[in-house]
C-alpha cells in the first residue's frame, strides 16, 4: 500500500470518474501535468539558468536584454531552434536517426513516473519503483547509441561508444549504491523509502535530523552523486560529448527540432538523476516549512547546480581513465559499501 | 652606452667569425667549394650532392645542433638553399650552409636523415620556391593546395593564372577509406581544419585505433597568407613594420616586431638609443604576458572542454595587459609601434599614471597567478590528464628544432634573451625558466613560471623609466628615410618571440625592398612535434598536447 | 583593374556582371516560410507571425565556434569577460555547425581554406547569417595583394554584416551584431549574391589548360573551387 493516493487517483476522484475511465483520464491528465513540470523546469535551465550560471562562474552577466534578467531568451531561443531548418544529412540511417531524438528525452521523463515530487504528485507507485526509474534512466544511452551509429559521423561514433562505455562502467556502481539504501530502507518503492527517511535520526538543540540516507550513509551519498554526473555525461564525466576532442559528440549532426529534444533529454536526464538522489538521500520532497514539491524543487536543482559547477571548474577525464575509476574505483567501493551496509544491517535488525 | 657598445662589438664578433669560417671550413675540407659572408655567420658552400656529409660532419665533429632554419630562394642564375645552424649550447656560434643547384636542374640533397626539422623546411621549400630534395621523405607541397600550378616565390610566376584547389571527401566515412588497406581495425578521423580544438585552421589527417591515435599527420596551410611576398613588396622603413604583428597574431606583436627591428637594424647598421631599448623590453614582456595567458586559456579549453571559468579568467588578466599596451601604442593587437632605431612615441602622457598601471597590474599578478595554480595545476584530475602525457625527450626536440616554451618544458635551457642576447635583456636581472618533465604538464608550468619572469623583467624597466632623465629621453635613433642597404648582404637573426625562436632572414639587393625575406616561425618547428608526442596516446592526449605547443596558425603558415 | 590586356582574364565580365544582377535583384528567399508560399498573399494573422518569427531571430542565436586568424582573438576577448556578447543572446558558441545561426567568419581567407570554409557554411541550417569581421573578409585586408589569398569573404559566402577594422575592436563586433540582429528584426536581409567562386565537380568545369593540367591528378567528381585570380576585385 502506498502511503498518499498516488496523482492519477487524486485526479479522478476529484473529477468524480471511476473505473477503467477514470484510470485513463487520471493517468493521462497525470502524466501530462508531471511532463509539462518537467519541461519547464527544463526550459527554463536549458536556455536560461545554465547561461547565467555559466557566466556567473565565469566573471560574466549572460543575457540580460531580451525581457526581465533575459528571461524571454527562453522564448526565442525555444521557437529560433524550433523554426530552423532541419537537416538530414545524406547517408543517415533512418529511422533509427529520427526515432534516436525522440528516445533520449521520453526515457527520462518516463523515470518521473514513480518519483514522489511531494503534495501527492506522483503518477506511480509500484513496488519496484527504483528499478523502474533506472531501468527508464539507461533507455537514454541506447538513443544515445542510435544516434551515433545513425549519424553517419565519426565524431558522432565515437562519442556514441563513449556513453555505452561510460553507461556500463558506472551504472553499475550506481545501482549497487542504491542497493544499500534499499537495505536500510527495506523496499524497492519510492513512497516507503521517502516514508523511512523521514523518521528523526537525532536531536540537536531542538532541530530535529531526519534519517536522511546522506546524513546516515554520507559515503553511499558521495559514490552515488559521482556516478550520477558520470550517468548524465556532465563534467568532469562527459566525454560523450567533449566538445573540444570530438566536436559535439552524438550530437553532432542533429539539428533544429531534433537537436531540441536532444538538447531537452540531457536536461531532463539531469534532473531524473537528481530527483533520483534527492528520494534517495535526501528524504524525496521532505523538508521543514515549505510544501513538499518546492522542496523536490529545489533538491533537483541542487543538484543542477552542482553538475554546473563541476562543468565550470573540473577538467575532464580521459576516457580510459575515467572508465579505469568506473571499474576499479567506483565498482569497488560500491560493492564494499553494500556489504558493509548490509552487516551493520544485519547486526541492527 | 652600454647598448651601443653591444652594437658595435658586432663587427668584431664578424672578424674572430671569420676565422672561425676557415675552422669550420678546414673541418669540412674537400666538402666546401667556396665561401661567402653573410652578416651573423660564415657561409660554406656545398655541392648539391653532399649536403648530408657536411651536415653530418657539422652536427657530430662540431656540435652544431640546431638547423635553426632553411631558406630557399631563386637568383637569375641559380637556386639557392642556405641551412642556418646554430647550437643550442652557444647560440651565438652560427654557420650559413648554403647549397647552389642549377636553374635547369634544381635537385639538391635533403637534410632530413640529419635533422628532422629539414621535413617540413624542405617541404616549404619546394612548394615556395621549387627547389627539389632527393632523398627527402615525402617531397609534397606544403603551404599550398596540392594542386597549385608554380612556385610562388619563384621569379617568374605569374600570380594571375587561375588555380583550382579541392575539396575531396571520405565517401563513406565509416569504412572505405582506412589508410591501411586491409586493416580494418583502424579508422581515419579529420580533426580540422574547421574544429574547435585547433587553434585555427590545423587540419590534423588522423588514423584512430579505437581510441588511440596511431598514425598523425599535420596539414597545414590554411591560413598561408603569403607573408614573405608582402615584406618582400615593403620597403624596409615602413612598409614592412605592421605585418609581423599578423604572424603571432596573439597579441604577440612587439615581440615580433622586434624580430624585424632587430634583423634589419643589424642589416642597415643602425644603433637604437638605450630608452628606447628599456620601452621595447617592457612592451615586448607585456605581449609574452599577454601571449602566455591565452595559451593558458586556450590550454584549459582544451582540457575542461568548454569556455569555463579559467578562460574566462585568463582573458580578464590579459583585457588588462592590453589596456596598458593600448595605452603605449593606440592599438589592442596590431601594435605597429617599433620603428627601424626605436620605437614611434614615448610613453603616453601623463607618465605618472601610465607606470601606476603597470605597476597595478604586476602587483595583481602574483594573486592571478596563485588563483591559477589552485585551479589548474593543483587540481588532480588535470594533473592525471597532463603528466607524463605528450612526452617530448630533449633529443627529438632538438632535432625537431624546437624552441621557446616547448623546448624549456623539455629541458633544454635555450633562450634567446639570454643565450644571444639583445635590447636591455643582459642589464637586468631575471631566469630562464626549464623544466624537466617533457610532458604537456611542464610546458604548462614553463608559461605560468615565465609570466612571473616577464613580470620582473617589466618591473625593472618600469623602475628604469621613471627615474630616466628627461632630457634623454631618446626614442628613436637617426635613420635616412629611404633605406639601401648593400647588394647581396645576407643576414639571419632571431628573437625569443612568444613560442619560441623567431628568426627572419634577409638578402638586399641595393634597393628599398628586400629581395628574399624568410621568416623562421618556431611554431612551425614545434607543431612537426606533434606526431611524437602524440602517437600511441588517445584523442584527447593528442588535443592537449597540441594545446600544450600553443600554435598560432598565422605564425605556422605565414 | 584593367583586366583586358592581362592573360587569365576571361573574356567577358561575365562573371561581374552575374555578381552585380544578383545584389541589385536581391533576389532572396531566406526568410520565406512554407506557410507563406502556401497562402500566398500576406494575411494578417501571417503578418503579425512573420513579425514574431523575425523578432525572435534577431534576438536568439548560436555562434558557429570556428576561429580562422587574427581576428578570431578579438572575437575570444567578445565572448568573454568585459564585453560579453552572450548579454545580447548572441554568446553560445556550438562547435557543430549544425547548431548554429550566425557564422563569424574572422580572418583572411585562402586558396585552401576557401572550400572548406564553403563547407561549412553549408551545413549551418537556414536561415543562417554570417558576419564578415575585419578587413580580410572585407577585400582580403592587409593581404590583399598576396597570391593566395581570396580577396574577401563575399567571393565565396554571402556576408550580411561587414565589420570593418584590422582587427575590428570587440565594441565594433558587438555593434556589428546588435545592427544584424536590428536587420533581422526589422526583416531586412542581404541579397544572396552569386558568387564567383563555387564549388563544383571537377568534371564540370570547363577544359582550359589548367584543367587539362590537373586532369590525372583529381577525379572527375571531386569538388573543386576553380579561383580565377585575374578576375578578382
Ligand atoms: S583583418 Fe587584420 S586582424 Fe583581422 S584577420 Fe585580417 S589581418 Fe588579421
Amino acid at each position: 500500500m502506498s502511503l498518499q493516493a498516488v496523482l492519477p487517483d487524486t485526479i479522478s476522484g476529484l473529477l468524480g470518474l471511476e473505473g477503467v475511465l477514470g484510470d485513463v483520464v487520471g493517468g493521462l491528465v497525470g502524466a501530462f501535468l508531471v511532463a509539462n513540470i518537467m519541461l519547464i523546469m527544463t526550459a527554463f535551465a536549458g536556455p536560461w539558468a545554465k547561461r547565467k550560471i555559466t557566466a556567473a562562474f565565469g566573471d560574466r552577466i549572460a543575457v540580460n536584454r531580451i525581457g526581465p534578467f533575459g528571461l524571454l531568451t527562453i522564448v526565442t531561443d525555444a521557437v529560433r531552434l524550433l523554426s530552423k531548418e532541419l537537416i538530414v544529412p545524406e547517408g543517415v540511417d533512418r529511422p533509427a536517426w529520427d526515432l534516436a531524438p525522440m528516445v533520449i528525452p521520453f526515457s527520462a521523463l518516463l523515470g518521473f513516473a514513480v518519483i514522489p515530487m511531494g503534495n501527492g504528485i506522483q503518477l506511480a507507485d509500484p513496488e519496484t519503483g527504483l528499478a523502474f526509474a533506472f531501468a527508464a534512466a539507461s533507455i537514454a544511452s541506447l538513443g544515445i547509441v542510435m544516434t551515433g551509429y545513425a549519424s553517419n559521423n565519426k565524431f558522432s561514433l565515437i562519442g556514441a561508444l563513449r556513453a555505452v562505455a561510460a553507461n556500463i562502467a558506472y551504472e553499475i556502481p550506481l545501482v549497487i549504491t542504491a542497493a544499500s539504501v534499499v537495505i536500510f530502507a527495506g523496499s524497492l518503492r519510492m513512497s516507503e523509502i521517502v516514508a523511512v527517511q523521514a523518521e528523526p535520526l537525532l536531536s540537536v538543540a531542538g532541530v530535529t535530523i531526519p534519517t536522511w540516507f546522506a546524513f546516515v550513509n554520507p559515503f553511499a551519498f558521495a559514490l552515488f552523486v559521482i556516478a550520477n554526473l558520470a550517468e548524465v555525461g556532465r563534467n568532469p564525466f562527459d566525454i560523450p560529448e567533449a566538445p573540444t576532442e570530438i566536436v559535439a559528440g552524438y550530437q553532432t549532426e542533429y539539428s533544429s527540432v531534433y537537436f531540441v529534444l536532444i538538447y531537452l533529454g540531457e536536461f531532463i536526464h539531469i534532473f531524473l538523476g537528481g530527483a533520483i538522489a534527492a528520494t534517495l538521500f535526501l528524504g524525496g520532497p521532505a523538508g521543514p516549512v515549505l510544501p513538499g514539491f518546492v522542496w523536490f524543487t529545489i533538491k533537483i536543482w541542487a543538484f543542477f547546480l552542482f553538475t554546473q559547477w563541476a562543468r565550470s571548474a573540473v577538467p575532464r577525464l580521459r576516457v580510459d581513465q575515467f572508465l579505469e575509476i568506473g571499474w576499479k574505483g567506483m565498482l569497488v567501493l560500491s560493492f564494499a559499501n553494500l556489504v558493509l551496509t548490509a552487516i551493520i544491517v544485519g547486526v541492527i535488525a | 652606452m652600454s647598448l651601443e657598445e653591444q652594437q658595435s662589438d658586432e663587427p668584431a664578433e664578424l672578424e674572430s667569425g671569420v676565422s672561425r669560417g676557415d675552422e669550420l671550413a678546414d673541418l669540412l675540407g674537400d666538402l666546401v667549394v667556396g665561401r661567402e659572408e653573410h652578416m651573423n655567420a660564415p657561409g660554406l658552400v656545398i655541392r648539391p650532392d653532399e649536403v648530408q656529409d657536411a651536415l653530418f660532419k657539422l652536427r657530430d665533429e662540431a656540435g652544431f645542433d640546431h638547423l635553426s632554419c632553411v631558406t630557399a630562394q631563386e637568383y637569375e642564375d641559380r637556386y639557392e638553399s642556405i641551412y642556418h645552424l646554430t647550437k643550442f649550447d652557444d647560440r651565438t656560434d652560427e654557420v650559413s650552409v648554403v647549397v647552389p643547384t642549377s636553374k635547369d636542374n634544381p635537385v639538391s640533397q635533403s637534410a632530413e636523415p640529419v635533422f628532422r626539422t629539414a621535413d617540413w623546411h624542405e617541404r616549404e621549400a619546394y612548394d615556395l620556391v621549387g627547389i627539389q630534395y632527393e632523398d627527402h621523405p615525402d617531397l609534397r607541397r606544403i603551404l599550398l593546395p596540392d594542386t597549385w600550378q608554380g612556385h610562388p616565390l619563384g621569379l617568374d610566376y605569374d600570380q594571375d593564372r587561375p588555380q583550382i584547389a579541392t575539396l575531396r571527401e571520405h565517401a563513406n566515412p565509416l569504412e572505405e577509406d582506412h589508410r591501411a588497406a586491409g586493416d580494418s581495425n583502424t579508422m581515419y578521423i579529420n580533426i580540422g581544419p574547421h574544429h574547435p580544438a585547433t587553434h585555427g585552421v590545423l587540419h590534423v589527417e588522423t588514423v584512430v585505433d579505437g581510441e588511440q591515435v596511431v598514425d598523425l599527420d599535420a596539414d597545414i596551410g590554411y591560413l598561408h597568407r603569403c607573408e614573405e611576398q608582402m615584406c618582400q613588396q615593403g620597403t624596409y622603413r615602413h612598409q614592412i613594420m605592421p605585418y609581423p604583428d599578423r604572424w603571432d597574431y596573439i597579441s604577440a606583436g612587439l615581440l615580433n616586431e622586434w624580430a624585424y627591428a632587430r634583423t634589419a637594424e643589424d642589416l642597415a647598421d643602425i644603433d637604437v638609443p638605450e630608452y628606447a631599448q628599456i620601452i621595447r623590453t617592457m612592451g615586448a614582456e607585456l605581449c609574452r604576458i599577454a601571449s602566455h595567458m591565452i595559451a593558458l586559456g586556450t590550454f584549459a579549453l582544451d582540457v575542461y572542454g568548454d569556455f569555463t571559468a579559467i578562460f574566462m579568467y585568463a582573458m580578464r588578466d590579459r583585457e588588462i595587459v592590453q589596456n596598458i599596451l593600448e595605452d603605449l601604442t593606440g592599438q589592442r593587437m596590431m601594435f605597429n609601434y617599433f620603428r627601424l632605431g626605436g620605437v614611434v612615441w614615448d610613453l603616453p602622457e601623463p607618465r605618472e599614471e601610465f607606470f601606476e598601471k603597470v605597476r597595478d597590474f604586476l602587483d595583481g599578478l602574483p594573486q592571478a597567478l596563485e588563483e591559477y595554480h589552485d585551479m589548474i595545476t593543483s587540481n588532480e584530475i588535470l594533473q592525471a590528464r597532463t603528466v607524463g602525457t605528450g612526452v617530448l625527450p630533449p633529443e627529438v626536440a632538438k632535432s625537431y628544432g624546437a624552441t621557446g616554451p616547448v623546448a624549456r618544458g623539455s629541458g633544454i635551457d635555450y633562450d634567446l634573451r639570454r643565450d644571444d642576447s639583445y635590447g636591455y635583456y643582459d642589464e637586468l636581472d631575471w631566469d630562464v625558466v626549464v623544466e624537466d618533465g617533457c610532458d604537456n604538464f611542464s610546458r604548462l608550468l614553463v608559461r605560468m613560471r615565465e609570466v612571473e619572469e616577464s613580470a620582473k623583467i617589466i618591473q625593472q624597466c618600469v623602475d628604469l623609466l621613471e627615474d630616466w632623465p628627461e632630457d634623454e629621453r631618446n626614442i628613436q635613433a637617426n635613420v635616412p628615410r629611404t633605406l639601401k642597404p648593400e647588394e647581396d648582404t645576407e643576414i639571419y637573426r632571431a628573437v625569443e618571440g612568444a613560442k619560441g625562436e623567431l628568426g627572419i632572414y634577409i638578402r638586399a639587393d641595393g634597393t628599398d625592398k628586400p629581395a628574399r625575406f624568410k621568416i623562421r616561425s618556431p611554431c612551425f618547428s614545434n607543431l612537426q612535434t606533434l606526431p611524437e608526442m602524440s602517437e600511441g596516446e588517445y584523442i584527447p592526449d593528442m588535443i592537449a598536447s597540441l594545446g600544450s605547443l600553443d600554435i598560432v596558425l598565422g605564425e605556422v603558415d605565414r | 583593374m584593367s583586366s583586358e590586356q592581362k592573360p587569365f582574364v576571361t573574356d567577358d565580365t561575365q562573371v561581374q556582371t552575374e555578381t552585380r544582377d544578383a545584389r541589385m535583384a536581391g533576389a532572396d528567399d531566406r526568410f520565406n516560410s512554407k506557410l507563406r508560399e502556401a497562402f500566398g498573399s500576406s494575411p494578417f494573422i501571417l503578418t503579425k507571425f512573420d513579425k514574431f518569427m523575425n523578432w525572435v531571430r534577431g534576438s536568439s542565436m548560436f555562434m558557429l565556434q570556428f576561429g580562422i586568424a587574427c581576428c578570431s582573438i578579438e572575437m575570444m576577448h567578445t565572448y568573454a569577460i568585459k564585453h560579453d556578447l552572450d548579454r545580447f543572446a548572441a554568446g553560445v558558441p556550438r562547435a557543430s555547425p549544425r547548431q548554429a545561426d550566425v557564422i563569424i567568419v574572422p580572418g583572411t581567407i585562402v586558396s585552401k581554406f576557401a572550400p572548406r570554409m564553403k563547407r561549412v557554411y553549408d551545413q549551418m541550417p537556414e536561415p543562417k547569417f554570417v558576419v564578415g569581421m575585419g578587413s580580410c573578409t572585407i577585400s582580403g585586408g592587409p593581404f590583399q595583394e598576396g597570391y593566395n589569398v581570396i580577396k574577401g569573404a563575399e567571393e565565396v559566402i554571402p556576408v550580411d554584416i561587414h565589420i570593418p577594422g584590422c582587427p575590428p575592436r570587440p565594441e565594433a563586433l558587438i555593434y556589428g551584431i546588435a545592427k544584424l540582429q536590428e536587420r533581422i528584426a526589422n526583416g531586412e536581409s542581404s541579397p544572396v549574391t552569386v558568387k564567383p567562386y563555387e564549388l563544383e565537380q571537377f568534371g564540370d568545369l570547363e577544359s582550359d589548360e589548367i584543367v587539362d593540367k590537373l586532369a590525372a591528378q583529381i577525379d572527375e567528381d571531386d569538388l573543386v573551387m576553380r579561383y580565377n585570380w585575374a578576375d578578382s576585385p
